[in-house]
């Protein structure tokens, strides 16, 4: 069982009302604020946050202040549960205040990062005061935030688990075992794609996959057995075929998604101009 | 029958043992008494023992938390007082076993008199009476302003030995709870007594009992959380170590309130003692049917398992240790849910996370009921806590006082103000996370409010002194030096912050600081402590603000105009 | 360490609370770090992502990656021994053993002699701080250290003065 369980088990389909910036937002009780504050067209900055997702609240930029029942609070709206006349505010002074560190924080730890250049200078922060990070090593260019989605996609899921973090406090970074190309990964590309940072390099060359930012790890890439070009990397067409129920039909299987489209409507064609065929006869 | 395995015939037994017709010896080993030459003192007495032939018996204790003067060894001769003997080494074996086999003791070595002591669960042990020229207990100036309720065995009882437990009246809160008491009854006594979380944030113990109760679900589970992590600390070492079947009751307790069927002490790897000693108090309740199936015939069941931490300081903060548990990093999630929320437990179920002194202070409260208890301290903070006093202090030791007694009591008349005669200037309570206090504020009344006023905060109750020769911004540098490298790395303040924070102390210190950097100090700091995502970096800037608030001037000193 | 003590191991822990660490320790006490190849055996037999097993041994400092020496030397550095000169008694070991100070690349600090007689390592707190300054050699305490008395009870150990 995990923790958003209980967020399921306290989310009737009750629609409710809460202020955001004083505009009234429809939201169910107990969804997640960050989530009815975007879809609404509230700006709120934030990293970590991904609706497939348990909450994280590990980036902190989402921080509002919430004011429930006369009683007002800091917190992040990632975490933060929608209940009826809930009050929140995403820019007062104390917030704006404590954001702007937290952008010069970011923009010391991932130097090398245009969206956060770019997403701090949406909020006015265009210097910090701190100490830049420069490691000419790191695998993820001076680019990586530790948002975690990149570990929580590949664990949660891809059910891969390739990836994971190393260390802890300021020494923490995400990479392979041993910082080495394995077996776990499946080079779906879903931790470059989920990204916010576009830390993770990934490049696909003479068949194969290569992840440059995981150890160099090489992933074959499967050529459509139809038009014969690389469409997905064999690992993860491999565990695609064994985790879908009912699995592809075998005739379809090795074929790439533009191809199969084909194949289907072309089968698809054929049955009905069979039984229109078969039904002329009548 | 079942929960009464022999319990009769061991508590008879074990009283035996504690006033033996015959002298008995009882080296107080714990871990610094061991560490200060206690087991040797121990083994030179087995020695000089067999070699004469003495009836003499000789035991172990806990300890009686006078660090300073140990190793403590305590005397009884049958019908006369139990004397303390303090700062004894292997030299005094053959003085002391003379003395005894003479009904003396050697007066060279005497702390006090003990004549008779209540152990606050309807025991009272009666030694006896003489040895005049011994100052009684209540004399000596370190004990006399301590109040024990949560100590009011270690020292006195061997804690490898459960028939010593029995014989002070242990299990007795137990055995009432779970056939006299309803769940609810129970859960109304700690909430009458007041008693707040021992752990730092003083949350009121019996509404979250009662929150767990409430909650539905297949199982539930109790834990104890003794990775008491926070440096200067290390009175739950010593509650485990001089007295751990208490902390055993306490929990059993505790799960029959709230319906858990297992319990859990999540106890840190680096007290090899106190694992061991609990190891052996939790088999012991077994053989005897105290842990396991139909505890008292009430057709309760309920069994403890120690897990072992494994070294990180944030595995203290209650979602932390529950993944650590997990087999997962220690790092926290955002609240709610609550562990005692179904969902929000060890695997998803509810929890009660309580700390080991916590747990403690259960059994007392059931044998004497909350408004006992709610008479020690004041209305808001009742009964005692215990705090480790140490750093640069004279009389160094583990001290119980009601909440509420002040600093100055603690430091000056407990503590006798500074080592080797130096000026205390400030202290330092709760761990990494706690304030640095002036003495100018030693007036004030340690509870979990007035901590908080001043910027700092009770922790598992630690007091590092500093004195006139500390430098505070090291102190400052020290903590968030601590802190930096326990932080889990989960969220960009205190993971990024820390790191900024130590980098400027280091400027600082380096004499290379200048003016505007205090200022980003102060504004990270507070950036810190407002926006991470769990407890230890909320709390972990506060040495940098307390400092800065009360030495500012140090700080100046320092720094280039 | 072997498959069937690695098997002894795992079969000593019968609830999942509490397992994946319990064993993790296990393996470093009996070695004195968590080999590579034993890690990947315990992924392999738990079927536990290596991922995950390696983040644990990172993340904790109890754990080890690298093989330590024949005696660990272990000064607290807790705020008692703070104060009462921790970092002096450190300063004098790195100075005895011929150790030079660095952090590491995890940011643990753990440091083994060439001859790889000694590990030098820092804890948070010992929980002995009325004896402070502390220091912890193979599991036995040694309280109220001074700069000056390290030479002697490095000595048991085998230490002599280059």
């Amino acid at each position: 069982m995990t923790y958003g369980e209980v967020g399921r088990r306290d989310q009737p389909e009750k629609p409710i009302t809460i202020l955001i910036n004083g505009k009234k937002c429809m939201a169910r009780e107990g969804e997640i604020v960050l989530s009815v504050a975007l879809r609404e067209g509230v700006a709120i900055p934030h990293l970590c946050y991904e609706a497939s997702l348990e909450p994280y609240g590990g980036c902190r930029l989402c921080m509002v202040e919430a004011t429930d029942h006369g009683r007002t609070s800091m917190t992040t709206a990632c975490s933060l549960r929608a209940t009826e006349g809930l009050e929140v505010c995403t820019d007062t002074p104390e917030v704006v205040k404590y954001r702007n560190v937290l952008f010069e924080l970011y923009l010391a730890e991932a130097p090398k990062s245009e969206t956060i250049k770019e997403m701090a200078a949406r909020y006015g922060v265009t210097k910090t005061s701190f100490l830049k990070k420069i490691d000419i090593e790191d695998a993820l260019g001076g680019k990586c935030v530790l948002c975690g989605l990149c570990v929580r996609v590949c664990t949660e899921i891809m059910g891969a688990g390739a990836i994971n973090f190393i260390n802890r406090g300021p020494y923490t970074v995400v990479n392979t075992p041993y910082f080495e190309a394995n077996t776990d990964c499946l080079g779906c590309g879903a931790c470059a794609n989920v990204c916010p940072t576009h830390a993770i390099q990934i490049e696909d060359r003479n068949g194969e996959r290569v992840l440059h930012s995981w150890g160099g790890i090489k992933i074959p890439l499967k050529r459509c057995s139809s038009c014969g070009k690389y469409y997905t990397p064999e690992a993860l067409a491999v565990s695609v075929q064994n985790t879908l129920m009912p699995p592809i039909r075998s005739d379809l299987a090795g074929f790439c998604p533009a191809c199969r489209a084909k194949k289907c409507a072309d089968m698809e064609i054929r049955a009905h101009m069979k039984t229109e065929g078969e039904g002329n006869h009548v | 029958m079942n929960g009464l395995r022999g319990i009769s015939a061991r508590r008879v037994a074990g009283l035996q043992k504690i006033k033996p017709d015959r002298p008995r010896i009882a080296v107080g080993l714990a871990t610094c008494g061991t560490a200060v030459g206690g087991d040797r003192v121990y083994r030179r007495l087995q020695e000089v023992i067999e070699n004469s032939g003495d009836d003499i018996m000789l035991t172990k204790t806990g300890c009686m938390g006078y660090c300073r003067e140990e190793p403590l060894v305590n005397v009884t001769i049958p019908g006369k007082p139990l004397v303390v003997l303090h700062g004894v080494s292997t030299d005094d074996a053959d003085e002391i076993v003379r003395a005894v086999r003479a009904g003396k003791v050697p007066y060279d070595r005497v702390l006090c008199q003990i004549p008779s002591w209540d152990h606050m669960s309807g025991t009272t042990i009666e030694y006896g009476r003489g040895f005049d020229q011994v100052p009684p207990y209540e004399d000596v100036p370190f004990f006399s302003h301590q109040k024990k309720v949560v100590l009011r065995n270690t020292g006195f009882i061997n804690p490898e030995d459960l028939d010593e437990y029995l014989a002070v009246g242990g299990y007795a809160a137990a055995k009432k709870a779970l056939t006299e008491m309803t769940p609810d009854a129970v859960i109304v006594e700690v909430e009458r007594s007041g008693l707040r979380g021992r752990g730092g944030a003083g949350f009121p113990t019996g509404l979250k009992w009662r929150i767990a109760k409430k909650e539905t679900g297949d199982q539930k589970y109790v834990i104890c959380n003794a990775d008491e992590g926070d440096p200067g600390a290390y009175m739950n070492r010593n509650e485990m170590e001089s007295d751990p079947h208490m902390l055993v009751e306490g929990m059993i307790i505790g799960a029959y309130a709230v319906g858990a069927g297992e319990g859990l002490i999540y106890l840190r790897a680096e007290y090899p003692l106190a694992i061991k000693r609990l190891e052996l108090a939790i088999s012991e309740a077994r053989t005897c049917g105290l842990l396991g199936k139909d505890i008292f015939d009430t057709g309760f069941d309920f069994d403890i398992r120690i897990v072992t931490g494994a070294g990180a300081f944030v595995c203290g903060e209650s979602t932390a240790l529950v993944a650590s548990i997990e087999g997962k990093t220690g790092r926290p999630h955002p609240r709610p849910p609550r562990l005692t929320d179904l969902g929000g437990g060890l695997w998803g179920r509810p929890t009660v996370l309580n700390n080991v002194e916590t747990w403690c202070n259960v059994p007392v409260i059931i044998q004497n009921g909350g408004d006992w208890f709610a008479e020690i301290g004041t209305e808001k903070n009742t009964g005692t806590k215990v705090f480790s006093l140490v750093g640069a202090v004279d009389r160094v030791g583990l001290v119980e006082v009601p909440l509420g007694t002040s600093l100055n009591t603690i430091v000056y008349e407990i503590g006798n103000g500074g080592a080797n005669g130096k000026n205390v200037k400030a202290v330092q309570t709760g761990g990494p996370s706690g304030g640095c206090i002036p003495t100018r504020l030693f007036d004030m009344p340690m509870d979990y409010e007035s901590l908080n006023r001043v910027g700092s905060i009770m922790g598992s109750g630690g007091i590092v002194v500093m004195d006139e020769e500390t430098n505070m911004v090291d102190i400052a540098r020290y903590f968030i030096n601590f802190a930096t490298g326990e932080s889990c790395g989960k969220c960009v303040p205190c993971r990024e912050g820390l790191k900024h924070t130590l980098l400027l102390l280091n400027k600082i210190m380096a004499g290379k600081g200048k003016e505007n950097d205090l200022e980003t100090l102060e504004l990270l700091a507070d950036t810190i402590k407002k926006t991470s995502l769990c407890g230890l970096g909320q709390s972990a800037p506060n040495p940098v603000l307390t400092t800065l608030a009360y030495f500012r001037e140090e700080y100046d000193a320092r720094v280039r105009r | 360490m072997d498959e069937k003590t690695l098997d002894e191991i795992i079969s000593r822990y019968d609830s999942p609370s509490g397992r994946l660490l319990g064993i993790l320790e296990e393996i470093q006490t009996s070695e004195g770090y968590i080999p590579r190849d034993v890690l990947e055996m315990l992924s392999v037999k738990l079927d536990v992502r290596l991922s995950q097993l390696y983040s644990l041994v990172t993340f904790y400092s109890f754990f080890s990656l690298k093989p330590i020496g024949e005696h660990v030397v272990t000064v607290c550095m807790g705020t008692a021994c703070h104060v009462r000169g921790a970092a002096e008694i450190l300063t004098t070991l790195e100075k005895l053993l011929g150790i030079e100070r660095g952090t590491t690349q995890d940011g643990k600090y753990s440091v083994t002699t060439k001859d790889n007689k000694f590990t030098l390592e820092i804890a948070r707190c010992f929980g002995a701080c009325s004896i402070a300054p502390v220091i912890d050699i193979d599991g036995d305490l040694y309280g109220y250290t001074t700069p000056e008395r390290l030479p002697e009870i490095l000595e048991d150990y085998g230490w002599r003065e280059p």
